[in-house]
């Protein structure tokens, strides 16, 4: 018990050092800095964009302008938050920006639980739409037609906890709302996604 | 109360999920599991939707992290560079701020000699006086202006 503690306090301080460095390199626009974060977490910025979106052209478009930002606005990072987070946060306003300004209407329209007012959602043409062709594989092509059903804001959600592996908590900062709407928004969109995938894979 | 003890076991399915359960919750649910056909069909769909969420890949183009990185040292430099002269026109104005106030009173008395000296009116060397004190401000917040309209426009261009 004791090494343990020991050892998630080695790890803590590994962590907060690393965040510290990164924050330090972030205020000096260090290009080195910038190439390791790229590398780093690419795929992770691009799936959540993904997931958002729903459009692999946007979630390009969004890749680069979030990466950015993080360049212009590096020197507001705080090493006490996990780098990953505000990373997230920063792309979920770009994010929010460009769709308001694809569909002028509020962030709350557009991310709301359908029946709650229009939201953002994938067209159904029949076809594999954009969004599965932007997954690898038919299994992932089935499991993309079937997030492809689920409105953004319980993709973004799911993304955070069960991609990213976020405490709920973190998913309530990146996603700026209460824990309990976190939690409403897990279980529902769980919920969904097991109804869909049981056709899928009965 | 069979009915109540499938929706307890049901929640619990995805609390385990979504924020995790309690020692006493999980062994109450895992005693459930093992009697439960229903319930474990549950957990196993509950499992299986999880399972084919992680492992969805999404294509990735690597060539899109080169041209980022590519982007991202150009855009450093150039706001390193804007950096650097924006802390030297600072700093000019810092030090033209200082001397403005330290020559204030002989430059008033050179205003006020050139006045007499020309015979003009009292209120036009002031207004003469008044604009050289303002004019080092006028000129740093011009530039300021210029800059940000320059780098916005840089941006909606981009």
């Amino acid at each position: 018990m004791a090494r343990m503690g020991l050892a998630t306090c080695w790890f803590m301080k590994t962590v907060e050092q690393e965040a510290g460095a990164v924050a330090r390199g972030l205020r000096q626009r260090d290009p080195a800095l910038l190439d390791y974060l790229i590398q780093q977490y690419h795929y992770r910025l691009f799936r959540y964009l993904l997931m958002l979106t729903g459009s692999r052209a946007e979630a390009e478009d969004l890749f680069q302008e979030t990466w950015m930002r993080v360049l212009e606005k590096g020197h507001q990072y705080k090493p006490r938050w996990k780098f990953e987070t505000w990373l997230f946060t920063i792309a979920r306003h770009l994010a929010i920006d460009f769709l308001r300004r694809r569909q002028p209407q509020s962030l709350d329209a557009l991310l709301q639980p359908p029946g709650t007012g229009r939201h953002l959602e994938i067209e159904d043409t029949g076809s594999p739409s954009a969004f599965e062709q932007a997954f690898q594989g038919e299994e992932a092509a089935s499991v993309a037609a079937a997030l492809a059903h689920l409105p953004p804001s319980y993709r973004e959600v799911l993304t955070l906890r069960f991609h990213e592996d976020l405490e709920l908590e973190e998913i309530a900062r990146v996603v700026e709302s209460p824990l309990s709407t976190v939690k409403s928004r897990l279980y529902r969109g769980l919920a969904t996604l097991r109804e869909w995938l049981k056709d899928i894979y009965p | 109360m069979r009915e109540d003890i499938h929706e307890r076991a049901v929640q619990l399915i995805d609390k385990l999920q979504v924020e995790g359960l309690a020692v006493e919750e999980r062994a109450w649910l895992e005693a459930h599991l093992e009697n439960c056909g229903p319930c474990q069909k549950r957990a196993r769909e509950t499992e299986r939707a999880l399972r084919a969420l992680r492992s969805a890949v999404p294509r990735f183009d690597l060539a899109l992290v080169m041209a980022t990185q590519m982007r991202a040292r150009i855009r450093a430099r150039e706001l390193i560079e804007n950096a650097a002269g924006m802390r030297a026109l600072w700093i000019s104005c810092a030090l033209s701020w200082v001397l403005g106030i330290v020559s204030a009173p002989l430059l008033w008395r050179g205003f006020e000699w050139l006045g007499h000296s020309l015979a003009i009116s009292r209120a036009v060397w002031m207004t003469g006086f008044a604009l050289s004190w303002v004019a080092p401000a006028a000129v740093v917040g011009a530039v300021i202006a210029w800059r940000h309209a320059r780098r916005a426009n840089a941006t909606e261009m981009r």
